[in-house]
């Protein structure tokens, strides 16, 4: 009834489903990392460009809307409230991380960037990449923690 | 003669004072009648409370979050009869319900979050 989640928590279907979605996205960005530590590049660049352009799926069409409905009106005024923080620390490392990993896939996967604007030290862009984008998806289980199951709080 | 004015005066008070309060009673009556009918739901711990609430037609209901997370009150019917935007801690939506009927609503950001008011 009105969609609601799967999980036991208060979530909705959506949120159930984009939450482990996530996770899956993280695990499958560690499995791609190790393609690269074995030496399959071709898989590794297919895992995580994949990874990379559902990721961007995802945050245009479920978590940017639901942000600007949700949290956006009650910034900055309530920032203070770990609802509207996590949220908001969550959103922000989340784009950096995204963008950090389509700059590494213009560069490493097409000639869409000049040659000055492309990276060198790919291994360094690529690890700090995939820190990030964990510590984004931690912020992420955090926020659907607080705001569907706050009782663990 | 002078008795006489007199007791003619103090009737003629009594019957203005008699009418003063008659309408005076009658006034705070019709006033009493024209006030609107409100009610309230407290929203608190993942619960709309009361669950079912029963009205007379023309009575508005108040939502209140009092939980330290935001909702929503949206109708279940299709086409919406009502829906609140997102309610921080303390914020209010009020609507009054003028047609008889049951009115299921649920909270957006929690589905699992309903409740009904019955107009009559």
């Amino acid at each position: 009834m009105f969609n609601q989640g799967f999980l036991g928590t208060a979530a909705p279907f959506i949120a159930d489903l984009i939450l482990l979605l996530e996770i899956a996205m993280g695990v499958g960005l560690l499995a791609g990392a190790w393609l690269a530590h074995k030496k399959r590049f071709r898989q590794h660049a297919w895992c995580q460009s994949g990874v990379v352009l559902l990721n961007l799926a995802v945050i245009t069409l479920v978590m940017l809307p639901s942000f600007h409905a949700r949290a956006l009106p009650k910034i900055p005024v309530r920032l203070g409230k770990a609802y509207y923080a996590l949220a908001t620390a969550h959103g922000i490392l989340g784009i950096i991380a995204e963008i950090a990993a389509l700059y590494i896939l213009m560069s490493a996967g097409t000639h869409l960037l000049p040659e000055k604007a492309r990276i060198i030290r790919y291994k360094s862009w690529m690890r700090g990449t995939l820190a990030l984008w964990w510590v984004a998806l931690l912020l992420g289980i955090t926020t659907y923690a607080r705001w569907y199951a706050p009782h663990f709080f | 003669m002078h008795r006489n004015w007199c007791v003619a005066g103090l009737a003629a008070l009594l019957a203005v004072g008699t009418g003063l309060l008659a309408a005076g009673q009658k006034g705070f009556a019709a006033s009493a009648q024209q006030k609107p009918a409100t009610a309230e739901v407290k929203i608190d711990n993942f619960s709309f409370s009361p669950n079912e609430l029963t009205i007379p037609a023309g009575t508005t209901v108040t939502w209140t979050n009092r939980d330290d997370i935001p909702h929503t009150v949206v109708s279940s019917d299709d086409p919406k009869a009502f829906k609140s935007k997102v309610m921080d801690t303390d914020e209010k939506f009020s609507f009054t319900f003028s047609k008889p009927g049951t009115y299921p609503y649920f909270c957006s950001v929690h589905p699992k979050m309903v409740g009904k008011v019955v107009v009559q």
